[in-house]
């Protein structure tokens, strides 16, 4: 991986009683770092420290090595694009895209050349003398990233940015926000609490709950190799379990779950009668049509009736009711007709698959 | 409307072009009244004066009233209207009692002298009956109507877009210049009409605070319906108030531009 830009190192941050920022370190280079968590988690408060427009209570951030934790945010030379593009409304597109220019003093040439660039980068071209309520949201969008990005900054925060845009624009700018960061090769820290756009876009991401990091890394390897419960059940389409472990065989638990057995493997703090969560993704397990009985080596395999089947094109969901009244999503190839509802269907799963964490307590 | 503002308007208009002799007015068609406000020294001089002070006067309570305006509407939090409200404080007595509290702080015996002398220093003449004195207490007297133009303003400002600014590169005082004062420039311009037309005619503040080289326009033209009874005088001398009144309006809207207010709801 390339070099550092933003460091993060121990920071700390309470509002009154609220812990928004709790022991956050993190290091961003040259990538789009996208930073996920559900609402309250701290996020935006995190860009804020980095922007500083909050100052932190304990820690520091570092630019490029600099100690900024100090400076306001006028001199810090960061870009940010914000949740509902706070345009100034008093100014044309031109005049909000080169205020960060003028702020710094450039001169008129500088801003033009600047000007025409980012304008081109981020498809604006011909809008310079509207003002912001004759925008469209997209067009918003566009403006509110070229402002974030004229004066090339050392990093680019952006919260939500396209939380505000329909599912189709969304789509589109998902990419275009990639395809700026990899031209201008600096930090995108992109918060989000869409996890989708969140996988889509990003090279690395963090996982926020309650101001503290839970995991943090390469998208695939939170995806597949969660470390929390917490991640495990918040990232992708997860079916949640909870069970004891009855017996540990060939390397592999053998986990109740109301009557159901369940296998995952083994790990070193899993002791015979603990409680354990048992995570697992809803694409990871194949349904089998009916009359098909496959083989159960090294694998779980469960019967149950598939109470309906709801087609979504690639795929399709397949909500399987099981004989301990529970219910399970699969998503698989959308091979089974919908006519068989109501049929007895089996589903399994490699032994690999599912995510196993000992419950709170971790005894039952 | 029409009752209350056209008809003693015009009512002035015509009796500035008639004339008036012993206590008396004479229906006699004639336009000496302004030939006399346009040609005579004096007249000139003390509409300039008055000119001046209305100036002064509106500067000073623009300075004062952003930051109180700002803090109340910022940091008010639930008890942003009263705040605002309680700045109406200046007229809850009344103005000639007002007034009268201002003699004991600026007058010769007032507050401020008397500690000046009793810690041996010399009076500031300043502050006695003088045109310095009558300013403060216009700027006490008219500075709520600006504070409560600009807290309106203010209350439909989106504080955030200063930290979008600050993010950007400006510092506090550029991003004031930049974002605040533009966007709230229609409640400020506002404020500044609500002063200086006042003070364009102020008579009692000047006649109590002034002493008597302090005297304004609006004392010269309450003379004329007292003690000299040359109401026609008068009332051309209310004319020409109203047109350097409608002038001044005039300039302040031409300040104003729509698209650049950041309002998106229509004309206003
Ligand atoms: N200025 C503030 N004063 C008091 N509490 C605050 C302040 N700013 C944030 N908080 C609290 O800190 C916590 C984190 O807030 P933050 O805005 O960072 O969350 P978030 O992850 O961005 O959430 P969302 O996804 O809803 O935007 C929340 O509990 C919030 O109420
Ligand atoms: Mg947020």
């Amino acid at each position: 991986m390339s070099e550092t830009i933003l460091q993060l190192q121990g920071i700390y941050k309470n509002f009154g009683s609220v812990e928004a920022a709790k022991n956050i370190s993190i290091n961003v280079s040259k990538e789009l770092f996208a930073l996920l968590g559900p609402s309250g988690s701290g996020k935006t408060t995190m860009l804020r420290i980095i922007a500083g427009l909050e100052t932190p209570d304990k820690g520091r951030v570092l630019i490029n090595g600099r100690d900024v934790t100090n400076l306001p945010p006028y001199k810090r030379g960061i870009g940010m694009v914000f949740q509902d593009f706070l345009l100034f409304p008093h100014k044309t597109v031109k005049e909000n895209i080169v205020f960060p220019l003028k702020m710094q003093g450039k001169d008129e040439s500088t801003k033009e050349e600047q000007y025409q660039w980012v304008s081109q980068l981020v498809h604006l071209e011909g809008l310079d003398e509207r003002f912001p309520y004759q925008l469209s949201g997209g067009q918003k969008q566009r403006v509110a990233l070229a402002r974030g990005l004229v004066s090339r900054p050392s990093v680019l925060l952006l919260d939500e940015p396209l939380a505000n845009l329909d599912r189709e624009l969304r789509k589109e700018m998902e990419i275009e926000i990639r395809r700026f960061q990899l031209e201008l090769g600096i930090p995108f820290i992109y918060v989000t609490h869409n996890q989708e756009e969140a996988l889509t876009m990003s090279d690395r991401m963090a996982i926020m709950r309650l101001g503290q990091l839970e995991q943090i890394g390469d998208k695939f390897e939170l995806y597949h190799h969660p470390q929390t419960s917490f991640v495990a059940s918040f990232l992708g389409s997860t079916n949640a379990m909870q069970g004891e472990i009855k017996a540990v065989d060939n390397g592999c638990i053998v986990v109740d779950w109301d009557g159901v057995s369940l296998r995952a493997p083994y790990k070193d703090d899993f002791k015979i009668g603990m409680t354990v969560d048992y995570f697992l993704k809803s694409e990871k397990i194949t349904i089998h049509p009916p009359g098909q009985k496959p083989d159960d080596h090294g694998r779980t395999v469960i019967e149950g009736r598939l109470r309906d089947t709801i087609f979504k094109g690639q795929y399709a969901d397949y909500l399987i009711s099981l004989k301990n009244d529970n219910e399970i999503i699969v998503s698989d190839v959308p091979t089974i007709s919908p006519a068989l509802r109501n049929a007895t269907v089996s589903i399994s799963w490699p032994s690999e698959a599912p995510d196993v964490f000992p419950a709170d307590g971790g005894l039952a | 409307m029409l009752f209350f503002f056209v008809l003693p308007l015009l009512t002035t208009v015509v009796i500035s072009f008639w004339r008036t002799e012993s206590y008396t007015i004479i229906h006699d068609w004639n336009i000496d009244n302004y030939v006399v406000l346009l040609t005579k020294h004096t007249y000139l001089v003390f509409l300039g004066r008055s000119i001046l002070m209305a100036t002064a006067v509106t500067l000073i309570s623009l300075i004062y009233s952003w930051p109180i305006a700002y803090f109340i509407a910022y940091a008010g939090g639930r008890y942003k209207l009263v705040l605002v409200l309680l700045t109406s404080a200046p007229f809850f007595t009344g103005i000639i009692l007002r007034v009268t509290a201002l003699q004991q702080i600026f007058g010769p015996i007032g507050i401020i002298n008397t500690a000046l002398i009793n810690l041996g220093l010399k009076p500031i003449n300043a502050f006695m009956y003088s045109n310095f004195a009558s300013g403060m207490g216009l700027v006490y007297l008219w500075i709520p109507f600006m504070i409560l133009a600009i807290y309106l303003s203010l209350l439909n400002f989106n504080f955030d877009l200063l930290e979008v600014a600050k993010v950007n590169g400006a510092s506090p005082i550029k991003a004031f210049f930049e974002v605040t004062l533009p966007l709230n420039w229609i409640g400020t311009a506002v404020g500044i009409v609500l002063v200086f037309v006042p003070t364009l005619a102020a008579s009692i503040t000047p006649r109590f605070l002034g002493g008597v080289n302090g005297a304004l326009f609006g004392n010269i033209l309450a003379h004329q319906f007292g003690a000299t009874g040359t109401w026609a005088l008068g009332s051309a001398m209310g004319v020409v108030l109203f047109f350097v009144s409608i002038i001044a309006i005039f300039l302040v809207w031409k300040t104003v531009d729509l698209r650049r207010s950041g309002f998106t709801g229509g004309d206003i």
